[in-house]
C-alpha cells in the first residue's frame, strides 16, 4: 500500500520516541512472541485496500469468512453455552443435566467414564478402577435411559464425547429418543467421532486406524439418511492443544485431520456436499488473547478455502467451519485455584471474540478434581456475564480490522499451511499420524514450554511467581468408591434379564457386516435395542478390526 | 568415580490416555542424565512391575490423571511384592489430591508429585533417592560475623567486657578484609573490617551500619551440598567453594534463600 507523505512523516516521528523512550526504559523483552512463537511487532499499521479485504477478510457470512459464518453472530442469538459433564452413574449426571438446563444452560454435552470409552464395560477387568471417575458410567441402554430421564430430546441438543465407539453411543441416543417418541430425524447434537486425534494427543483409541476411519465413513452415510441434522464428527483440537501445542500446531493438524475425514468419505462414494455441513470442530481457547482470537479466524478463513478451492465444494454450508470451544483445561493451575476464575474468562472473551458456536467454560478446581456444582455454576455464570453484561456481544468480530489481530491471523494461516503442506508430503494425515509425526512435533512444543516455565522465562501466576504458602484443599467432588460394585450389579442384572438368544442373532449380524463392507450402523442399532452391551459391541469389533497398541 | 546411570520406568497404568505429563517427565529425567523407559498407556500393574524387573530400573514413576490413583498405584506396589521385587521404589504423579497422599503413601508409594512440581526438583529426588544423598545436618555455627569500622575500637568489648579470648587476626587479601577470632565455647565471633572501599564489608557498613554481618556454619560437605543447592536451586553467591580465613573452604548462600540472614558454609581444612 502506498503511504501519504504525513503518514510517513509521522511514523518517522514515532520511531525517534520510541529510540528515546527505549534508552531509558528498555522493553520487557529483547524479542516478544507468541506462543507459536510468531514475533510480535512492536506496533502494526494498515495494510489493506478494499481488494484485499473483500478477498481475505470479507463481510460475515460470506466466504472466506473471516469474520464469521453469520450474517448477524451474536446480535441474533448468543453462542451456545454447553457445559460438559458427566461423573458417577446414569442418576447422578442426569441430576446435574436437570440442574444445568434449570441455571439456563442450553445444550447438553457428556462426559463418559474411561471404560465407556474404550469400549469396555464395568465390570471387564480392564475397568477396575476407572468406572465412573471421568465420566458417566454407560453399559447398556439401560444406562443411557436413566442418563436422559425427563429430558426431552427433541428439545435439548446434546453434545457427546465419545470417539472410538461413537457408532454404539450414537445408537442408543437413537433408541431412546425412539421410546420417547422421537424419530431421529428431529435429533441434535454431536458425537466427537474423531479417532485420529487419540492417536495423536487423546488415547482413548480401540481399533487400528484403517477400521476406524471406516467406522467414521459409516457414521457419515447412516446419518445423512437418518439423521440430517446431527453433526456426525467433532473434530477436534482442543486435545492436541493440551497435549502441548502451539496455536499454529493445533489449527494445521486439526484441519490436516478435518482433510483426512473428507477424503475418506469421498473414498467410500459420499458427495462432499452432502456430508460436509455436517462436519463440526472443537478448538481450545488459552490465555493468549489476541493469537487466540486471531486462530478461530484464520481456521475459518483456511477451511472455507480447503472445503471450496481444494475440494470443489459448492454448497457454501460446505465451506463454513463451525466450532465449538473449551477453554484451556492444562492452564489452570492447582495453586491458588479462584484465580482459575480469571483465566477462565479471558480465554472465554478469545473464543467469543473468535466467532465461536458454542461454548464450554472450564471449572476452577478441574486441576484438582471434577467441578463442584458450585464451580460449575460460576463456569456457566462466567458466560452468562460476558453475554450479557460485557457489550462484547453487540456488534460483529469486534477486533475485525485491527491491525494487530489482522496480521496474526495472517501469520497464523500461513505457517499453519506450511504445516498442511508437510503433512499432505507425508501421504495425509493418517499416514502422518502412523508415522508419528504430529505426536513428535507436540511433543517437543511441550517439552520447550516445560522449560521455559522452568527457567522463569515464561510465568503463571502462583506456579512460578506470586506463590503463596497454601495448603492445597478445597471441596473436591470425589466419586463414591462404592459406584463401581453397583455399576457392576445393574450391568448383570441387564444381562440376567434380557432376551440372550435375540442379543447373540444381533451381534453375528454385527460380525457378518464388519467382516464384509455393509454399513454397520444399522445393525448397532438394533443390538442396543436389545440391550446389547457397550463392551459386547465392541469386543466384536476387536475380533474383527484388531486393536490399536500405540507407537 | 563415574556412576552408571540410574533407569527409571515410566509408566501409565490404567485407561487415562494424558501422557503429556509422563512424557516431559521421561524427557527431562533423559536430560539429567538417567536412562528411562516409558511404557506407552493402558499398563496393568503386573505389566509395569515385569517391565520394571526386565528393564532393570532403580526407580518407577507413575502418571494418572483419570482419578483412578487410589485403586492403581498400590496395585503396582503389590504386583512388584509379588513378584520379589519390592525393593524397586515407587513414586507417583498426576492430578492427584493432596488428601490422597497419606494413603498412597501408607500403601507403600514412596512419594508423590503433585501438579506444578518442577521436572529438576523430581530428577534430585531421584537421585537422591537411589545415591542416598541425604543432606547432613551441618555440624555447628562455626562462627558469627559481625561488620565493624575498627577491630583495634571494638576489641576492648570483647576482650575485656566480656572477657572473650582472643584467638587471631588476619588479613584475608582477596577479600580487602581485616579479621579478628574470639573463641566462645564451640564456636568463635568474628569481627570483620574492611581494608578498601571495595570490600563487601564496607558496602554492608555503608547500607546498614555496624552489626550482625553473617552466619558460619560448618559442614564436612561442601562440595556436595553446592551441587545439591544448585540443582534445587536455591539462591547462591558462590556457586564454587573458595578459600576462606585458616585455609578453611567457604561459600556464601543469597540472603534471599534464607529470609534475609547470610549463612556462609564453612569446611575447615582436613587434618591429614
Amino acid at each position: 500500500m502506498t503511504r501519504s507523505s504525513n503518514y510517513d512523516h509521522s511514523k518517522q516521528a514515532w520511531e525517534k520516541d520510541v529510540e528515546k523512550t527505549t534508552a531509558r526504559f528498555p522493553e520487557r523483552k529483547s524479542s516478544f512472541i507468541t506462543s507459536s512463537e510468531l514475533p510480535i511487532d512492536r506496533l502494526y499499521e494498515p495494510t489493506q485496500n478494499e481488494e484485499q479485504y473483500i478477498e481475505e477478510i470479507g463481510f460475515p457470512g460470506q466466504y472466506p469468512y473471516t469474520r464469521g459464518i453469520q450474517p448477524t453472530m451474536y446480535r441474533s442469538r448468543y453462542w451456545t453455552m454447553r457445559q460438559y459433564a458427566g461423573f458417577g452413574s446414569a442418576e447422578e449426571t442426569n441430576e446435574r443435566f436437570r440442574y444445568l438446563l434449570k441455571q439456563g444452560q442450553t445444550g447438553l454435552s457428556v462426559a463418559f467414564d474411561l471404560p465407556t470409552q474404550i469400549g469396555y464395560d464395568s465390570d471387564d477387568p480392564m475397568a477396575e478402577g476407572e468406572v465412573g471417575k471421568v465420566g458417566v458410567a454407560i453399559d447398556s441402554l439401560h444406562d443411557m435411559e436413566q442418563l436422559f430421564h425427563e429430558i426431552p430430546l427433541d428439545q435439548v441438543s446434546t453434545s457427546m464425547t465419545i470417539n472410538a465407539p461413537a457408532s454404539i453411543l450414537l445408537a442408543m441416543y437413537i433408541a431412546v429418543g425412539e421410546k420417547q417418541g422421537v424419530k431421529p430425524d428431529k435429533l441434535t447434537g454431536t458425537i466427537q467421532n474423531d479417532i485420529l486425534k487419540e492417536y495423536i494427543a487423546r488415547g482413548t483409541y480401540i481399533y487400528p486406524p484403517k477400521p476406524s476411519m471406516r467406522l467414521i465413513t459409516d457414521i457419515f452415510a447412516y446419518c445423512q439418511t437418518h439423521l440430517p441434522k446431527f453433526n456426525t464428527i467433532s473434530i477436534s483440537g482442543y486435545h492436541i492443544r493440551e497435549a502441548g501445542s502451539t496455536a499454529v500446531q493445533e489449527v494445521a493438524f486439526t484441519l490436516a485431520n478435518g482433510m483426512a475425514y473428507v477424503d475418506a468419505a469421498i473414498e467410500a462414494g459420499l458427495e462432499v456436499d452432502q456430508f460436509a455441513p455436517r462436519l463440526a470442530f472443537f478448538f481450545n481457547a488459552h490465555n493468549q488473547f489476541f493469537e487466540e482470537a486471531a486462530k478461530f479466524r484464520a481456521a475459518r478463513r483456511m477451511w472455507a478455502k480447503i472445503m471450496k478451492e481444494y475440494y470443489g465444494a459448492e454448497n457454501p454450508k460446505s465451506w463454513k467451519l463451525r466450532f465449538h470451544t473449551q477453554t484451556g483445561g492444562s492452564t489452570l493451575t492447582a495453586q491458588q485455584p479462584d484465580n482459575n476464575i480469571v483465566r477462565v474468562t479471558l480465554q472465554a472473551l478469545a473464543a467469543v471474540m473468535g466467532g465461536t458456536q458454542s461454548l464450554h467454560t472450564n471449572s476452577r478446581d478441574e486441576a484438582l478434581a471434577l467441578p463442584t456444582e458450585d464451580s460449575a455454576r460460576i463456569a456457566l455464570r462466567t458466560q452468562q456475564i460476558i453475554a450479557n453484561e460485557s457489550g462484547v456481544a453487540d456488534t460483529i468480530d469486534p477486533l475485525g480490522g485491527s491491525y494487530y489481530v489482522e496480521a496474526l491471523t495472517d501469520q497464523i494461516e500461513k505457517e499453519a499451511n506450511e504445516y498442511i503442506d508437510r503433512i499432505k508430503k507425508l501421504g495425509g494425515a493418517v499416514q502422518a499420524v502412523e508415522e508419528g509425526y504430529m505426536q513428535r512435533e507436540i511433543h517437543k512444543a511441550a517439552y520447550d514450554a516445560q522449560k521455559r516455565l522452568e527457567a522463569n522465562e515464561d510465568i503463571v501466576v502462583g506456579l512460578n511467581e506470586y506463590q503463596l504458602d497454601e495448603e492445597i484443599h478445597q471441596d473436591l467432588l470425589r466419586v463414591d468408591e462404592a459406584l463401581e460394585k453397583a455399576q457392576i450389579d445393574k450391568t448383570q442384572h441387564v444381562r440376567n434379564t434380557r432376551d440372550g438368544s435375540q442379543v447373540d442373532s444381533c451381534l453375528e449380524e454385527l460380525r457378518k457386516a464388519a467382516r464384509s463392507n455393509d454399513n454397520v450402523m444399522p445393525l448397532i442399532v438394533e443390538a442396543v435395542k436389545a440391550y446389547a452391551t457397550v463392551g459386547e459391541i465392541a469386543n466384536v469389533m476387536r475380533d474383527e478390526f484388531g486393536e490399536y497398541t500405540g507407537m | 568415580m563415574v556412576m552408571k546411570p540410574i533407569r527409571v520406568l515410566i509408566a501409565k497404568p490404567g485407561l487415562d490416555g494424558h501422557d503429556r505429563g509422563a512424557l516431559i517427565i521421561a524427557q527431562a529425567l533423559r536430560d539429567h542424565g538417567m536412562e528411562v523407559i516409558y511404557t506407552g498407556l493402558r499398563q496393568s500393574a503386573v505389566q509395569i512391575a515385569r517391565a520394571a524387573i526386565q528393564e532393570d530400573v532403580d526407580v518407577i514413576g507413575l502418571s494418572s490423571l483419570s482419578g483412578a490413583h487410589k485403586s492403581l498405584f498400590p496395585k503396582v506396589v503389590e504386583a512388584l511384592k509379588e513378584q520379589e521385587a519390592a525393593d524397586i521404589p515407587v513414586i507417583g504423579g498426576g492430578v492427584i489430591p493432596a488428601e490422597d497422599i497419606p494413603y498412597l503413601e501408607s500403601k507403600g508409594v514412596t512419594k508423590i508429585f503433585t501438579s506444578g512440581s518442577p521436572t529438576d526438583a523430581i530428577a534430585v529426588y531421584i537421585k537422591q533417592l537411589i545415591h542416598k544423598e541425604t543432606v547432613q545436618t551441618p555440624k555447628k555455627i562455626a562462627h558469627i560475623g559481625i561488620a565493624v569500622e575498627s577491630i583495634d575500637l571494638t576489641l576492648p568489648f570483647y576482650q575485656h567486657t566480656l572477657g572473650l579470648e582472643l584467638e587471631s587476626v588476619e588479613e584475608v587479601e582477596s577479600e580487602q578484609v581485616r579479621v579478628a577470632f574470639l573463641n566462645i565455647g564451640e564456636t568463635r565471633i568474628e569481627l570483620l573490617e574492611p581494608l578498601s572501599d571495595q570490600s563487601a564489608i564496607q558496602s554492608f557498613l555503608t547500607k546498614r551500619g555496624e552489626g550482625i554481618h553473617h552466619i558460619a556454619l560448618e559442614v564436612n560437605d561442601i562440595h556436595t551440598r553446592l551441587e545439591q543447592y544448585k540443582q534445587q536451586g536455591v539462591p547462591l553467591i558462590h556457586e564454587e567453594p573458595k578459600l576462606g580465613a585458616h585455609e578453611s573452604q567457604i561459600a556464601f548462600l543469597h540472603p534471599k534463600a534464607a529470609s534475609g540472614v547470610l549463612y556462609e558454609l564453612c569446611q575447615p581444612k582436613s587434618e591429614e
